[in-house]
């Protein structure tokens, strides 16, 4: 996988791109906006990250540029700035992903293995399935092994949000964001608490977990461990 | 807000100077009227002393014939017009004069008396007042002399009339001037009301409107305009700086919770080392969170406006969040409900009230002992939403109430609680970024927080 990193902090770069690398990615690093804009619209990358704040051009320009000549590549914005509304300006400008820093590598890593797997959802898909856990979407309903399964409305969803994404790391903030929308982090362990519940509503009783919690980073819905 | 002229400062000075008026033109022209009717009254008066002085000394020269024949020849010839003589013995009866019987009842008390005679003037009859003097002359006779003053009455009645009127007319035209003044002064004080309004309300663009006509309120308008633009102009550069110190804080930041999480990935990490770089990133996520924190409150005390405001319904939002923290009461042993929602719509940012939500929930999760109960409810009123959320535990004393939205201040001493002390005055700030306000109350016992948001 292809990753173009647009980073004008060289030291940040130089950790995000040995991380990264570490972790199986492709990087390129480029520094201002202009490069970047150049390097993004000539090669094939399969997903950009961004700053928000560079030199020349804003993070924000780049990505209005780059959608206004059809480069369709997932951006993942990176930004300093702590502003309410700048997530919201972030997606507008056509970014598919906003992350504020400072941000745990687990986190960045996460939300790039979410948008590099993200796939048009085939909207025909009715029913989800790991396993012998069985979710209809239609009627709501959730089976493990046949038996059907008690779930709240907020149960289902965010049981939802883990079987759609299915082997991806899932992180407590990507939770609160997909699940709840919200755009903060409160300072409970409320996605803990949450999960721990859907657990013992899906995990009881059966010999083999569905839902794993990955140390430092967040929890994984897969058939093994 | 509707003007209330009647109310303004303006209209009280401007009734005040039409009175002031009133009385100085009532003092001007009533004292030239009493002292004209003096004048007056003064010249009769001395014109009767003067004849009457002339007869009694013909009388001394000449006797009663003298008398009689002075009284027919001033009547017949040369007398002043409107003279009027009598002569009559001491029964009253006449001897001579232009008068037919005598006017009074005996003899009058009055130095002055007056009275009327009827005249038969050519085509109507007429009634003319009389102002006289009677004299005893030697011998018992008595002489009246007396003037007919029915001009000077003509003259002071119209006198009085022109008087009232120019009272009435002044007193009118100052109170048309006063109600004029004043309602213009109100108009344009109103103006500056109105504009200082809009500007509190999140316009801070509006400047007051300059008349042109070079007067005192247009300086007033242009000291304030530059008042507000001097103020403009520090929130800008407070919002300038908020910016680039979130940036130039957090960049480093970054690099530092970067690096950590590098060497948390290196291999064959001793567990030991391993366990202080988790506990030293967790130092850096509380920072990083307390600088955020900061920096919002900073930024809705700059009086910066709400950005892209949208309905937004507090009773579901409300809803939503004491589900989401139901659990985490349940594991801390309290009971946390929300009474049913109702619509309750607000214009404001949905992530910024779920964070004053949050804030007041996890606020209660703090500071009530287990066993305890925190409740939220959500009133749609007429202007606005009432959000109330109240516990059972120990509560804020009285005192203490009014700074517990400041930043950094922290109450129940046992310092055991965790937090940055900014919970609160993060929920004033989203409350005032919202045109809303926030009050703590005593719920007997524990503590009970109503934020009110305008619709």
């Amino acid at each position: 996988m292809h990753i173009l990193l647009i980073e004008d902090d060289l030291e940040s770069a130089r950790l995000l791109v040995k991380g990264l690398s570490e972790s199986g990615y492709h990087v390129d690093h480029a520094a201002d906006g202009r490069d970047a804009l150049a390097r993004a619209t000539a090669g094939q990358f399969d997903l950009i990250v961004s700053d928000r704040m560079l030199p020349h051009l804003d993070g924000l320009a780049i990505i209005e540029l780059l959608r206004a000549r059809g480069v369709g590549t997932p951006v993942l914005v990176l930004s300093a700035l702590g502003a309410v509304d700048d997530r919201v300006r972030g997606l507008k400008a056509g970014g598919d992903d906003y992350l504020t820093k400072p941000f745990a590598f687990a986190e960045l890593l996460a939300r790039i293995e979410a948008l590099l797997r993200r796939r048009p959802q085939a909207p025909r898909a009715t029913r989800l399935q790991i396993e012998d856990l069985e979710f209809d979407l239609l009627a709501r309903r959730v089976t493990r092994g046949g038996r059907e399964l008690e779930l709240t409305a907020r149960e289902l969803k965010l049981l939802e949000f883990l079987m759609r994404r299915a082997g991806q790391v899932v992180t407590r903030t990507m939770l609160l964001e997909g699940v709840w929308d919200l755009h903060f982090d409160p300072q409970s362990n409320l996605i803990d608490v949450h999960i721990s519940r859907l657990r013992q509503a899906i995990d009881r009783g059966s010999d083999q977990p569905l839902i794993h919690t990955v140390r430092g980073s967040g929890y994984v819905l897969r058939s093994d461990a | 807000m509707r003007l209330d002229l009647f109310n303004t400062t303006a209209f009280r000075l401007s009734v005040g100077y039409t009175l002031l008026v009133t009385l100085a033109v009532s003092v001007t022209l009533g004292s030239a009227y009493l002292l004209t009717e003096s004048l007056i009254t003064d010249e009769v008066d001395l014109i009767i002393d003067t004849e009457l002085k002339s007869l009694e000394e013909k009388f001394a020269r000449s006797g009663l014939p003298g008398v009689t024949d002075e009284i027919n020849l001033r009547i017949d010839s040369w007398g002043r017009i409107g003279a009027v003589y009598m002569l009559a013995d001491s029964s009253f009866e006449r001897i001579s004069g232009n008068v037919t019987h005598w006017p009074f009842d005996g003899m009058p008390t009055e130095a002055r008396p007056e009275f009327e005679i009827a005249t038969i003037e050519p085509g109507r009859r007429a009634v003319h007042p009389v102002r006289a003097a009677v004299h005893t002359l030697p011998g018992g006779d008595l002489l009246l002399v007396g003037t007919d003053i029915s001009q000077g009455r003509r003259f002071a009645e119209k006198f009085r009339l022109a008087t009232l009127a120019g009272i009435g007319l002044s007193t009118l035209a100052a109170a048309l001037a006063g109600f004029w003044f004043s309602y213009r002064l109100a108009r344009r004080v109103g103006e500056v009301t109105r504009t200082c309004q809009r500007i509190m309300a999140g316009e801070p663009g509006r400047r007051l409107p300059v008349a042109g006509a070079n007067d005192e309120f247009d300086a007033l308008a242009v000291s304030v305009n530059r008042v507000l633009d001097r103020l403009e102009e520090q929130a800008r550069t407070l919002r300038a700086t908020f910016d680039s110190t979130a940036h130039d804080l957090r960049a480093p930041l970054h690099r530092l919770r970067t690096r950590m999480d590098a060497l948390l990935r290196a291999p064959a990490l001793a567990p030991a080392v391993h366990e202080s770089i988790e506990a030293a990133l967790r130092e850096v996520d509380h920072l990083q969170r307390t600088l955020g924190t900061l920096l919002q409150i900073a930024l809705a005390e700059s009086g910066a406006a709400l950005a892209s405001p949208a309905a937004v319904d507090v009773g579901e939002l409300a809803a939503e969040l004491v589900e989401l923290f139901e659990p985490v009461a349940a594991a801390h042993g309290l009971s946390l409900e929300c009474a049913p929602a109702r619509p309750a719509v607000v214009q404001g940012n949905r992530q910024l009230l779920a964070q004053l939500l949050t804030n007041l929930i996890e606020n209660s999760l703090k500071y009530v002992p287990a066993g305890g109960r925190i409740s939220v409810a959500v009133q749609a009123r007429g202007a606005g939403v009432r959000l109330t959320v109240s516990d059972n535990g120990p509560g804020i004393d009285a005192a203490d109430r009014a700074r517990a939205a400041q930043p950094f201040v922290r109450f129940g001493g046992g310092g055991t609680q965790e937090g940055s002390g900014l919970g609160l005055s993060l929920v004033a700030a989203i409350a005032r970024l919202h045109r809303g306000r926030i009050e703590l109350q005593g719920n007997d016992p524990g503590l009970r927080v109503v934020v009110e948001l305008p619709a």
